[in-house]
């Protein structure tokens, strides 16, 4: 008896696990067709709209609420909005899970890039030409931002959130204790590193479990070396990744592990919870290189220590001709995609342009962030949030970051490689051969 | 009224019999539509390449597993579960079967004991996963102070890809220890007291009890324990996910954290479901086996 128990216990355990999946992807295969066509219809009522977005903390939170109350108070249309935050890492995998199981809702804020482009070609994203033109938003908006939300020539997304430029964050009281300035080439920092870590402070507080955060100084090192051309022929598919530039990226971070300019156990610290922060805030680490969302982080856990902080741009490298002036980020950072047509489409459009009305925006700014629109410059006081603008306005070209950019299978393959990289279990050319592989294998599937 | 005549035997098997399947069926229901639909859905989703949420589903027969049969990865991945089963079977029942012995003997004024013991199985594994995470932390965690009065400089466990899976582990088992514990002391109190009362009797002393008497009479329950351990640590995924999330590198990848990225992060349902399978097939097998090779002597 026990005997029979014991197997049958074991099968159906095997079982229960396998089916925990299936019962995702069997959703999707039979509703899949109609999320497509009424992706609306699954979720809430007929004059609600769904909107999801990343908004958990402030001052994201407090942007939403206020664009969201602004629609809802003063919209015509008869349709309220109701938003629905997650938490950032998970937002992405719950999406997915709602696109697959025809639950996809009206509205949501994404990265843009590969990830969108992905929403969009399988019926998650509707175009908004015509609204978007009809528009005030479309003389409103800076240039590049719409070109973030366009795909195939057509605008899907309303960018809104943030101009997000990776730079480096330093502690100015740290600077001024060991007479450093503000490097101007690489080997400038380099110098700052070895005096940071001579006097026992970490010279760069990175938490890399959560992997795109040690992407940001692989990006960075990447344009400096060989700028962005390398990093375009390689997606086009008539370059490779392999190219000196990545190399030579992967190259100085290892050396840059070795020397002890990261933290202690690197890999297995969270962004999430905040490790990396809190090593600046404990002012054992002197630099932190990050999205410039960073301003917003800052000042809002303490407005005394921000007073401290100060932002330069990555620093040129010596001998190398690449344009310094090259930024990597992304120009809106949060695009809200719509999943829902006619009178439903306009009323969430209306929405959305709530988030770049005058106020919205006004309290944006107020609260360290740059809303993408032209003449933001001259709206912000915050004089680290003036370098970043001014940063990305004098940047020949702007790069996304590259897990965003990506086709989603590529991306994974560089985030693991590069931490590994990291972690000195692979060498560059390894991590930049699987990142190849599967970028190989990506357009081999779309050719065929 | 010169219908046929039913013998009472036969009325009561039908009967038994109609009775059966009108209790069975609430389970045989929600068997075929949670367990057994889903499985034949993901084999069938695994001959399409299909990236999860399009309406759009290219057939490739094989495809899938041909490429799951020659992907490196996931035989990693499945290395890294067997390196959990056979830990967790060795750590896990071991000290289960002490404690549970030990709370045996030592009765009712060892119960603060019991109660301590089995409060890691009542939490919730996100919730142990953070609290190591914490604990473990490299600034600041327990490891590296206690390494830091000994002048030792920072551990860093989970971040390096050679201990972060015996990390992994060792929180695996503290989990888990107490549900074996708790399933011995069950197994224990299954031997009869005069069992225990005709060898004392008869002079054994408890050591003698326990190796000769016990312990015998205990290996049926063993072999059910090695069995749920196996297979538990065959689909596991939680822990993983939430402390190491496979990393650092593939160090500490498992075959449902790789079926979940494949599925849901890289956008490849279609191979995610053949992962899936290849689960489903690898985990059937090494259960049966097992259970041939463990009752194989009984059977023949």
């Amino acid at each position: 008896m026990k005997k029979r128990v014991a197997k049958l216990m074991a099968l159906s355990m095997a079982a229960a696990m396998t089916a925990s999946l299936a019962a995702c992807g069997g959703g999707g295969s039979s509703d899949g067709d109609g999320g497509s066509g009424d992706g609306g219809s699954a979720s809430g009522g007929e004059k609600e709209i769904v909107y999801w977005n990343i908004g958990t903390e402030s001052p994201d939170k407090d942007v939403i609420a206020k664009a969201v109350e602004k629609f809802n108070s003063e919209t015509e249309s008869g349709y309220t909005v109701t938003s629905v935050p997650t938490q950032n890492d998970t937002y992405k995998e719950k999406l997915v899970v709602a696109m697959s199981s025809g639950e996809c809702p009206d509205m949501y804020s994404c990265w843009s890039g590969g990830p969108m482009y992905e929403y969009i070609d399988s019926g998650f994203g509707q175009p908004i030409d015509d609204l978007f033109n009809a528009s005030d938003i479309k003389d409103k908006l800076m240039e590049s931002a719409i070109g973030q939300a366009t795909y195939n020539d057509h605008v899907y997304a309303v960018p809104y959130q943030n101009v997000s430029m990776s730079g480096i964050f330093y502690n100015k009281e740290m600077f001024e204790e060991y007479k450093l300035e503000e490097p101007e080439t690489l080997a400038d920092l380099e110098n700052i590193c070895d005096t940071l870590k001579k006097n026992n402070i970490t010279p760069f507080a990175l938490a890399n479990s959560s992997k795109w955060t040690g992407s940001m100084y692989y990006m960075n090192l990447a344009a400096r070396y060989g700028g962005l051309e390398p990093f375009q022929k390689a997606v086009a598919g008539e370059g490779k990744f392999t190219d000196d530039c990545f190399i030579k990226a992967g190259e100085k971070i290892q050396e840059w592990v070795e020397a002890g300019y990261f933290p202690d156990g690197v890999n297995s610290l969270s962004e999430d919870d905040g490790q990396a922060k809190q090593l600046m805030y404990q002012e054992t680490a002197g630099m932190l290189l990050c999205g410039s969302w960073y301003t917003g982080t800052f000042s809002t856990d303490s407005a005394e220590f921000y007073e401290k902080i100060g932002w330069f741009p990555f620093p040129a490298i010596e001998d190398s001709d690449a344009d310094p002036s090259i930024m990597i980020g992304t120009v809106g950072d949060q695009f809200i995609v719509f999943n829902c047509e006619g009178d439903k489409l306009a009323a969430a459009f209306e929405c959305a342009e709530a988030h770049l009305s005058d106020e919205v925006i006004d309290f944006e700014v107020e609260n360290g962030k740059i809303p993408p629109v032209q003449g933001v410059d001259e709206m912000l006081t915050d004089s680290i949030t003036k370098e970043v603008v001014e940063a990305a306005n004098n940047a020949s070209e702007i790069q996304l970051w590259y897990d965003q950019y990506l086709p989603p299978a590529v991306a994974t393959a560089h985030l693991d490689g590069l931490q590994e990289v990291f972690g000195l279990t692979k060498t560059p050319m390894e991590a930049q051969e699987a990142m190849q592989k599967a970028m190989d294998d990506y357009l081999a599937n779309k050719a065929e | 009224m010169g219908g046929k005549e039913i013998s009472l035997e036969k009325l009561r098997q039908r009967e038994t019999r109609r009775v059966a399947a009108l209790f069975l069926a609430p389970v045989a229901i929600l068997m075929a539509i949670y367990v057994v639909y889903p499985i034949i859905d993901t084999f069938i989703t695994s001959t399409y390449q299909w990236n999860g949420i399009s309406a759009a589903k290219k057939f490739i027969g094989i495809g899938n597993w041909k490429t799951l049969i020659a992907d490196e990865s996931f035989w990693i991945a499945f290395r890294n579960n067997l390196v959990i089963m056979v830990l967790s079977i060795c750590i896990q029942i071991p000290i289960g079967l002490a404690l549970a012995t030990f709370l045996d003997f030592g009765g009712k004024k060892l119960t603060i004991f019991k109660v301590i013991w089995f409060i890691p199985l009542l939490m919730s594994s996100v919730a142990i996963g953070f609290l190591f995470t914490y604990a473990l932390a490299t600034n600041g965690g327990l490891v590296s102070t206690i390494s830091g009065w000994f002048g030792g400089g920072n551990v860093d466990l989970l971040g390096n890809p050679k201990t972060a899976l015996l990390t992994v582990i060792m929180v695996i088992c503290w989990q888990f220890t107490p549900f074996y514990m708790v399933y011995f002391m069950a197994a224990f109190t299954n031997i009869p007291y005069d069992v225990f009362e005709a060898a004392r009797i008869d002079g054994a002393t408890r050591g003698q009890y326990f190796w000769k008497i016990a312990f015998p009479l205990l290996v049926p329950s063993m072999k059910s324990a090695a069995i749920l351990s196996m297979v538990g640590s065959l689909k596991y995924f939680d822990l993983i996910y939430v402390m190491t999330g496979g990393g650092p590198g593939t160090s500490t990848e498992l075959m449902a954290t790789y079926m979940y990225k494949q599925s849901f992060s890289t956008f490849n349902m279609g191979y995610g479901s053949a992962v899936a399978g290849g689960m489903f097939i690898l985990i059937s097998m090494v259960s049966l086996i097992t259970m041939k090779l463990l009752n194989g002597k009984e059977e023949a």
